[in-house]
């Protein structure tokens, strides 16, 4: 499942393991430098590119995932 | 200690917009803008503004008049400034990615206020009874019937092109004004000392409400080159990569801390869009040279890295070093450099007296680049613009808060502040503007802010909290906090104090909180 691909990543970046799906980015402390991290992770793990905009647009891993997971099955690239 | 910047004739009225109509009637048909796939050329820009222009003017907002701009980056967002300088005004950038909340509080810091252009996507975040939102979406439909030609308003050097809201040090941002012939001067500088020209296509990659953005906004423009934005509210790494990578772009202007990203994201992926620029002219903090020095090494790298330092209050650039000059592996600082033309720093003790050479002083600077000042308020901020007398002459002067010393080569360094004040992420910080923030939400009592670095010397901001009852968790706070600041005004770091320590003179002593951090 996308979901827990998504919050092994955000786990990594964050160096922390007790992340729920439902944690808010910001609330977690998450600055510019871990979400550049994140951004070039789902490029490189998730072959899916997702812009910064959509990252804080969606800041759960929850929410994240199914943008991703729409994207997926929209066979859509980024449109920017 | 004085270190003076060239002296370089201005036209009689250096007025920047006027320097890109000069364009739009030289080359009409090259492109000015590329936003989202959409092209437009100069005098299609040319026309679009004037038409504004003529908008602003049949509502009688002429010379003097400020207005605000809350739009994402696009092509609408350039009509707004430029028609607002051709109509004589000045304008205000209001930052859609920060709160609503911010928004209003900033709102509110503009004396008379004319009106403010926003799109669909922000008209929310500053609606105000105070004052009109025209939404630019609409627009289109009334100015179709305005006329394209100039509206010919007579502006001069003097005049106000446009006005940021900087940190000071009462908890209340400033608005600080800028005036044509001082922006006039940053670029003409930049232009003539760096070979800008035509064909140095820019891209930005800064939020829209930093004073480094305006110039970052205009410079292609004056130069007859194309303006890249994207169409993105935050910065993106991934999406101005791959316009760099793209598109003949020459030149980005940002904080260090994105010339960090970027090059982290070259580094990591390859590619050599970012060595191939002419330029990347960079500052706002002190430079970590390790995070880039692998990169401005590696052979066949073609990119100047211009490392600066200046201070909203004078327009945004004061002075200028090409880090090639600094030799890789040196400990020390990286130099900030010489002054730009016309301009002058100043190292200048308590007593506004010159300190000898290798001392350190306050940087102060005088020149063409000192700006018109605050527009709200008469807080103790303004005894910072002051008078001093050089060879009998008397010279206004800003005394910018942050001290440093000239080296033995004439090379300006900048060595921290003198006041409480932080740079974070290139943004200039007061603390105390966050510490009004934490003790407007339930549960604080009182709340001190004080800046911190992490292991790898990363600038971040640390909070103490004396809760009113239980403690508080760090999540709690930073949930709320988030809905009235600006996120890179957020501390990283949340801890219950019992109570703020004090220095002898009763101020909080913010060193022994560092030290507690």
């Amino acid at each position: 499942m996308i979901a827990d691909r998504v919050r092994a990543i955000w786990c990594r970046e964050f160096q922390r393991d007790d992340i729920s799906v439902d944690d808010d980015f910001f609330t977690l402390g998450g600055q510019s430098l871990i979400m550049v991290r994140i951004q070039g992770a789902f490029i490189e793990e998730l072959g899916v590119e997702v812009t910064m905009d959509q990252m804080f647009l969606n800041p759960t891993v929850t929410s994240i995932s199914a943008y991703i997971e729409s994207l997926a099955a929209s066979g859509q690239k980024t449109t920017w | 200690m004085i270190l003076q910047g060239k002296r370089v004739a201005l036209p009689p009225a250096p007025v920047v917009h006027q320097q890109f109509e000069a364009h739009a009637e030289a080359t009409p048909d090259a492109v000015a803008v590329f936003c989202a796939g959409e092209r437009v050329t100069y005098a299609e820009l040319n026309a679009k503004a004037n038409r504004f222009a003529h908008f602003l003017a049949a509502r009688g907002h002429g010379r003097g008049a400020k207005v605000g701009v809350c739009l994402d980056y696009s092509v609408d967002l350039l009509v707004a400034i430029l028609g607002t300088l051709k109509a004589g005004a000045a304008y205000v950038p209001f930052d859609p990615a920060y709160p609503a909340a911010r928004l209003q509080l900033l709102l509110g810091q503009v004396p008379d206020l004319a009106l403010i252009v926003a799109s669909p996507a922000t008209a929310g975040m500053v609606e105000s009874a105070a004052v009109e939102v025209i939404d630019a979406e609409q627009l289109s439909g009334h100015l179709a019937s305005l006329p394209v030609t100039d509206p010919d308003v007579p502006v001069t050097g003097d005049d106000v092109c446009y006005a940021v809201f900087t940190s000071g040090s009462t908890g209340t941002p400033k608005l600080t004004a800028v005036r044509h012939e001082g922006w006039f001067n940053l670029m003409n500088w930049l232009k003539l000392e760096y070979g800008l020209h035509r064909g140095s296509n820019n891209l930005v990659v800064s939020a829209f409400g930093f004073d480094l953005s305006q110039r970052a906004l205009m410079t292609p423009l004056f130069c007859g080159a194309t303006q890249y934005l994207m169409a993105s509210r935050n910065f993106d790494a991934m999406l101005a990569y791959r316009l760099l990578t793209d598109h003949e772009i020459r030149t980005v202007h940002c904080a260090s801390s994105t010339l960090y990203l970027l090059v982290d994201w070259e580094r990591a992926r390859g590619g050599d869009a970012l060595t191939r620029l002419d330029y990347v002219l960079f500052g706002g903090e002190p430079l970590k040279v390790e995070r880039i020095a692998d990169w401005a090494r590696r052979e066949g790298n073609n990119c100047t890295l211009l490392h600066q330092y200046g201070v909203a209050e004078c327009t945004d650039v004061a002075t200028s070093y090409d880090l090639a000059g600094h030799q890789p592996g040196e400990q020390d600082i990286a130099p900030v450099g010489r002054p730009a033309y016309n301009t002058d720093i100043h190292l200048l003790d308590e007593q506004l007296r010159g300190v000898g050479a290798g001392e350190y002083g306050e940087i102060c600077i005088s020149g063409a680049s000192v700006g018109a000042g605050y527009l709200n308020g008469t807080g103790p901020e303004n005894e910072k613009f002051t008078t001093i007398v050089v060879d009998g002459a008397p010279r206004r002067l800003y005394r910018t808060g942050d001290r440093g010393y000239v080296t033995e080569a004439g090379e300006l360094v900048v060595a921290g502040r003198m006041d409480a004040q932080v740079k974070v992420r290139g943004m200039r910080i007061d603390p105390t503007d966050i510490e009004r923030a934490l003790g407007r939400l339930a549960g604080v009592r009182e709340a001190a802010v004080v800046v911190t670095y992490t292991v790898s010397g990363e600038a971040e901001l640390s909070a103490f909290i004396v809760p009113a009852g239980d403690d508080l968790t760090a999540d709690d706070v930073r949930t709320r906090l988030l809905k009235t600041l600006p996120r890179n005004m957020v501390p990283a770091r949340f801890m219950n104090i019992p109570r703020i320590p004090l220095s002898p003179h009763g101020k909080v002593d913010r060193a022994a909180l560092a030290g507690r951090a």
